[in-house]
């Protein structure tokens, strides 16, 4: 497929690629540049390589939405028929051209792109500008080729324990917004708020120029600039409903979820928001790869915190991972396995959370900085992520992520920081989802954590503050003390236990027999 | 299937459309079918599988009044009877409802054969430039 001018052309763009990176210092090729056109924004990186991607990156996640359900179907929708080609010859002709069509939504941002031969630039642009402006929305389609797909989703997310505890645990943790379920979580909003009309509402917001920012990478910024000018001049300037949602609001509590298929169970934290967002803590990141729980290693648990505290029970899964928004974030720790296991492990998973609050060793935390940046850096690189966090950061700020800049920022993460923010999280009240086996399954409050308001901890905290120095640290020791018990036994004095752990003990054997 | 038809011919012709749209009207209403409340399109034949998913396109409210008009004209037909007159199908009304679709259809199913007997033939190298061959 590939003519030899292409070839040439290819081979002395690399050529070039690779002389400017190692004249820079730093991943120079790294960077994003970025642009505007007629009022669209783009932005984009010329990786060396044959393969580009192109991508629409709108601001249409589940949080934005207008009614339930319109995010999954305008990312179903895509590369349907438009004014101009049908749905089969759409897929015809990038199957001919060798390509790769994908949308995806996440909860903040719907991706609509391709992935294709560099020197096909041009008709993906003009593809792409074709689904966001000409997009006939008819209803047999809808009836035909869209709901039957959403409903089976819809199936699957039901079967899925880990994924409803994750949504659940959003939704206790923001309520509206970014709290909105990923996926259909019930039949209503295709009974009810899908219809062909509604999407073509809904696709006039998505794909107005505020609403979206154009990402390519491995495509020549200048080209790109060119067709994005010719293909998206009749963009809307305009959306039809604008798509705000208020400043993000954490809320946090508990919700119980009865379950035949499976035992999940999931722990939130607010956390920090992306790079180009307001609340941006870099030791976020730093706290999730220490406590960790997925072993880089194979074949081995792991030295992360969590991990160890996952001893016994090899068989489950668990894993830490800070989820980062536009204004807001989250920190999860999933348990998936068998009710018995996550009952006895759970309250050894805060525990290690408290010992973070207490203090890190050295050689953990620098072994939690290294492995955060690596991921970090590894998946901004990635094209997939650069793409979505490139895209959100342009329509919402004015600004691409920028990969150096993340792992500058990591560089600067302390201790002290990382002790400070677990204090916080185990002040705040915590979000926590149980779907599963409900009688075996543990409260938040019987693993010890906090769901019940911030204001007990915080007002204690002024009144020891305000204290004389010496006084204060009496006061302050007396804050973290927690209920003890020794068991007498034949007149002597056995050894002293942690409430909270004996309970979990107690309850997990009971449960197991 | 849709049955042939001489209107695009005259439409685009409107000398010829002024003459013949007198005689259009008388041949319509002696036909028969506007005094039974039908339409010219609930005469096209059903037995076909283009027309059958031409009929599932049709909104619920367009589906609902084709079986009532079908139903009604039956039971005319079956009292020997005709309806009282100002029950009659108006010409205004007496539009094309079904016809697109199944033109839509039939142009579906054409590209998609066209589309599957492709012959595919490899770009001639250094000749033309590379991003000529869509």
């Amino acid at each position: 497929m590939l003519s030899r001018s292409a070839v040439g052309r290819a081979a002395r763009q690399s050529w070039q690629q690779q002389r400017r990176g190692l004249a820079a210092p730093a991943s120079g090729s790294f960077q994003y540049q970025t642009g505007e056109a007629h009022g669209v924004k783009f932005a984009s990186r010329d990786i060396p390589g044959p393969v580009g991607t192109l991508a629409i990156v709108s601001q249409a996640g589940t949080r934005f939405q207008t009614a339930p359900g319109l995010t999954e179907g305008l990312e179903r929708y895509a590369f349907k028929n438009t004014e101009r080609r049908s749905t089969l010859r759409i897929q015809r002709e990038s199957e001919l051209l060798g390509s790769q069509l994908q949308s995806y939504h996440t909860r903040e941002n719907l991706v609509v792109g391709a992935k294709f031969l560099r020197d096909d630039l041009p008709y993906f642009a003009e593809l792409l500008a074709e689904v966001a402006t000409m997009t006939k929305f008819r209803r047999h389609v809808m009836n035909e080729e869209v709901l039957p797909l959403l409903q089976l989703d819809h199936k699957r997310y039901l079967g899925n324990t880990l994924e409803m505890a994750i949504n659940s645990a959003y939704g206790v943790a923001f309520h509206r917004g970014l709290g909105v379920p990923l996926k259909l979580s019930s039949s209503t909003p295709i009974t009810k708020y899908l219809s062909d009309s509604a999407l073509a509402d809904y696709a006039a917001s998505a794909y107005a120029k505020p609403s979206f920012a154009i990402v390519g990478n491995g495509v020549d910024h200048g080209e790109l600039s060119k067709w994005v000018n010719e293909f998206f001049a009749d963009v809307p300037s305009q959306p039809l409903q604008a798509l705000k949602s208020e400043q993000t609001k954490y809320f946090g509590g508990e919700e119980r979820i009865a379950h035949a298929a499976g035992n999940s169970f999931v722990l939130a934290f607010p956390g920090s928001s992306v790079p180009t967002g307001s609340s941006y803590k870099p030791e976020v990141s730093v706290l999730a790869a220490l406590l960790g729980g997925e072993s880089t290693i194979k074949w081995s648990p792991g030295f992360s915190l969590l991990s160890k505290a996952a001893q016994d029970a090899p068989n489950m899964h668990i894993a830490t991972k800070s989820n980062i928004f536009s204004d807001a974030g989250l920190l999860t720790i999933e348990m998936h396995g068998s009710a018995s296991d996550i009952r006895s492990t759970a309250g050894k998973v805060v525990e290690a959370l408290k010992s973070v609050a207490q203090g890190v060793s050295k050689e953990d935390f620098q072994k939690a900085k290294a492995l955060a940046k690596f991921k970090e850096l590894e998946y901004g690189q990635e094209t997939q992520a650069a793409i979505e966090l490139t895209g959100a950061g342009l329509v919402q700020g004015n600004k691409a992520y920028q990969i150096d800049d993340v792992a500058k920022s990591m560089d600067g993460v302390t201790e002290e920081k990382v002790k400070q923010i677990a204090k916080e999280m185990l002040e705040n009240k915590a979000s926590v989802s149980a779907v599963g086996d409900l009688y075996v399954l543990p409260y938040a409050a019987e693993i010890g954590l906090n769901v019940y308001n911030r204001y007990l901890a915080v007002a204690a905290r002024v009144v020891r503050r305000s204290l004389k120095e010496d006084k204060r640290i009496q006061a302050e020791r007396r804050g973290e003390m927690d209920m003890r018990f020794a068991k007498w036994e034949n007149g002597k004095q056995g050894e002293n236990k942690s409430l909270a752990h004996a309970n979990d003990a107690a309850m997990a054997e009971h449960a197991a027999q | 299937m849709s049955y042939p038809t001489l209107a695009p011919y005259i439409t685009k012709r409107p000398w010829l459309m002024r003459w013949m749209r007198p005689l259009s009207e008388w041949y319509f209403d002696n036909a028969g079918y506007r005094k039974l409340g039908l339409r010219a399109d609930d005469l096209i034949p059903e037995e076909d599988e283009l027309v059958q998913v031409a009929l599932k396109r049709l909104s619920p409210k367009e589906a609902y009044d084709r079986v009532f008009r079908m139903r009604r004209a039956f039971q005319c037909s079956l009292a020997h009877q005709l309806l009282p007159q100002h029950e009659w199908t108006k010409s205004a009304d007496d539009y094309p409802y079904l016809h697109p679709i199944i033109k839509e259809v039939m142009a579906e199913q054409t590209e998609r054969e066209d589309l599957e007997s492709m012959v595919i033939n490899k770009r001639k190298a250094a000749k033309k430039p590379a991003s000529a061959g869509h």
